[in-house]
């Protein structure tokens, strides 16, 4: 059997793919998998459209670009399962407007005074994002425009890859970021900026990572896609625990090189500001999450008005491909209503 | 034509810089160590940008096609639909490409080809010598069982090669393998 090639980034959220491997779960399930670390959203998007890779950890903003074609020809992709909700934190440089807090969790006023800060600046700040079509752009431009702000004019949107940001944000080359577990916890640990506040406070329970499946190999390997979704959720059980949190940690440390107590406050039951959730209802691939994050897309121009959302969200976003694997796990997924951004 | 390049490797990056300035039409800006790449695409205005798949920093040209006052010329990424083959090949060799939105296919290809083929000479290269290297060990490897094999069994040179022989053809190993678990097993014991 030819393994499984799953692509992945150098981030804390990656961790179900990494505890699947390195515990054995996919081997239990008789699954040979093979994870690429990829240095770029950009490559593991490339290396899907390409058959170069089977499946990989991705952005859901970034599956859906995949599958309406705005990086080329649309690559069909299927969306089966979530794999973490929240865990992003927007962090200001060290003695960078100091008059923005976030007193009291109200996120509203919070961005209201960044916006105010921002637009008392002589020249728009650079705020950086892992990517353009990510979770923490558009969470963060809803954010600020929720407080009034004008995303495209009051600050610059840098992309800076994740394990960058700290040194960016020491080198003076932006004011702040928006990025994924450990990095904001790590800025502030190396006291090089202050975590203002998580993506959590803007969307409660927003879904962060997904699992993305090539179209083309799910429906040629269906046994293998069962087995991995129930091995991902075996992993997403014990990554959901903060009893295993300190080992998850250390392994997320020799495996991919993330800094070891800044990737353990971002894990359940850990101190940061924001933590990252694993397992139960960041299983769920729900299309009405894909929906807003489409409408987001075409709300700042990147999608067309004419993009038949319902249709490409339907053939992408697959839920019911999860159901039997959540049976044969003996897990159930506690129904939750689905929240919005503030 | 201007073509920015963002290679980390010194070698590469000189040979194809050097590859494309042989064409009168094509000026040659490479990324300097530390710049971010969104800076110097602002400050150069390539009509072309070619990027080692291996620079995390790629992802800062995924800039959606977007015209704003920050982006008066968007660079899109590099796709010929209409090609996969070559789309495969590129990412194999790792490479990957940008062109200002609306550049002909006509004149952003052909500077990717040559950047696909030096990058495969720059792979094979490496390739090759790390099978230089693997037979280089592989020889010392053998040498070296033989070696102990003379010391420790009084055998002769020949004898020795046909026992490590004997005995990948019973194993169904490579010499090399044999070799390797023979000096493992240790001096003394009688593998």
């Amino acid at each position: 059997m030819t393994p499984i090639r799953i692509g992945l980034l150098r981030l804390a959220d990656s961790a179900p793919l990494v505890v699947a491997q390195e515990w054995g779960m996919f081997e239990q399930l008789g699954l040979e998998v093979q994870l690429s670390v990829e240095p770029s959203w950009a490559n593991v998007a490339d290396k899907l459209a390409y058959g170069l890779l089977d499946a990989a950890v991705l952005l859901p903003p970034l599956a859906l670009a995949l599958s309406f074609g705005l990086r080329g020809k649309p690559t069909p992709l299927l969306v089966p399962m979530g794999l973490s909700l929240g865990g992003n934190a927007v962090v200001l440089a060290r003695d960078t407007a100091p008059g923005v807090t976030h007193p009291g969790g109200d996120a509203l006023a919070a961005g209201q005074a960044l916006v105010g800060w921002l637009r008392a600046q002589a020249e728009p700040p650079r705020l950086a994002v892992v990517h353009a079509l990510s979770t923490h752009n558009l969470l963060l431009r809803h954010w600020l425009a929720r407080a009034g702000g004008d995303p495209d004019r009051d600050l610059r949107t840098v992309v800076v890859p994740p394990e960058q940001v700290v040194e960016a944000m020491r080198s003076g080359r932006i004011a702040g970021f928006c990025a994924g577990a450990p990095w904001g916890d790590q800025a502030q640990r190396q006291g090089v900026g202050r975590v203002l506040l998580g993506t959590s406070s803007i969307w409660p329970a927003h879904p962060e990572k997904c699992l993305a499946v090539a179209a083309s190999w799910a429906s040629a390997h269906p046994q293998a896609l069962h087995a991995l979704l129930r091995g991902l959720l075996r992993a997403g059980v014990l990554c959901g625990d903060p009893q295993q949190a300190a080992r998850v940690a250390a392994l997320l440390a020799s495996v991919l090189g993330l800094p070891e107590a800044a990737t353990r406050q971002a894990l359940p039951g850990g101190d940061g500001v924001e933590r990252i959730r694993f397992g139960d209802a960041a299983w769920l691939a729900r299309p009405e999450d894909a929906t807003w994050f489409a409408r987001a897309m075409q709300r700042w121009g990147w999608l067309g008005l004419q993009a038949d959302l319902a249709a490409t969200v339907g053939v992408t976003y697959r839920p019911g491909l999860l159901a039997s694997a959540l049976s044969d796990e003996g897990l159930q997924v506690a129904s939750m209503e689905a929240s919005r951004p503030f | 034509m201007n073509v920015l390049l963002a290679d980390d490797e010194p070698e590469r990056a000189r040979d194809l810089a050097r590859l494309l300035a042989t064409d009168p039409a094509i000026n040659v800006v490479r990324v300097r160590a530390g710049q971010l790449l969104a800076d110097a695409v602002a400050a150069q205005a390539p009509e072309v940008v070619i990027v080692d798949m291996a620079r995390p920093d790629r992802d800062a040209l995924e800039a959606v096609r977007q015209v704003s006052s920050f982006h008066p010329r968007p660079i899109v990424l590099f796709v010929d639909e209409d090609d996969p083959a070559f789309m495969e090949a590129a990412i194999g060799a790792g490479v990957s490409s940008y062109n200002v939105a609306g550049a002909a296919l006509s004149d952003v290809k052909p500077i990717l080809r040559a950047a696909v083929a030096l990058f495969r000479q720059h792979q094979q290269t490496r390739l090759d010598l790390r099978q230089s290297e693997r037979r280089l060990r592989e020889r010392i490897a053998i040498e070296r069982a033989k070696a102990m094999l003379i010391r420790e069994r009084r055998m002769t040179e020949p004898e020795a090669h046909r026992l490590l022989q004997r005995r990948a053809m019973a194993s169904g190993q490579r010499i090399a393998e044999v070799a390797d678990a023979l000096l493992r097993a240790g001096d003394g014991a009688k593998a």
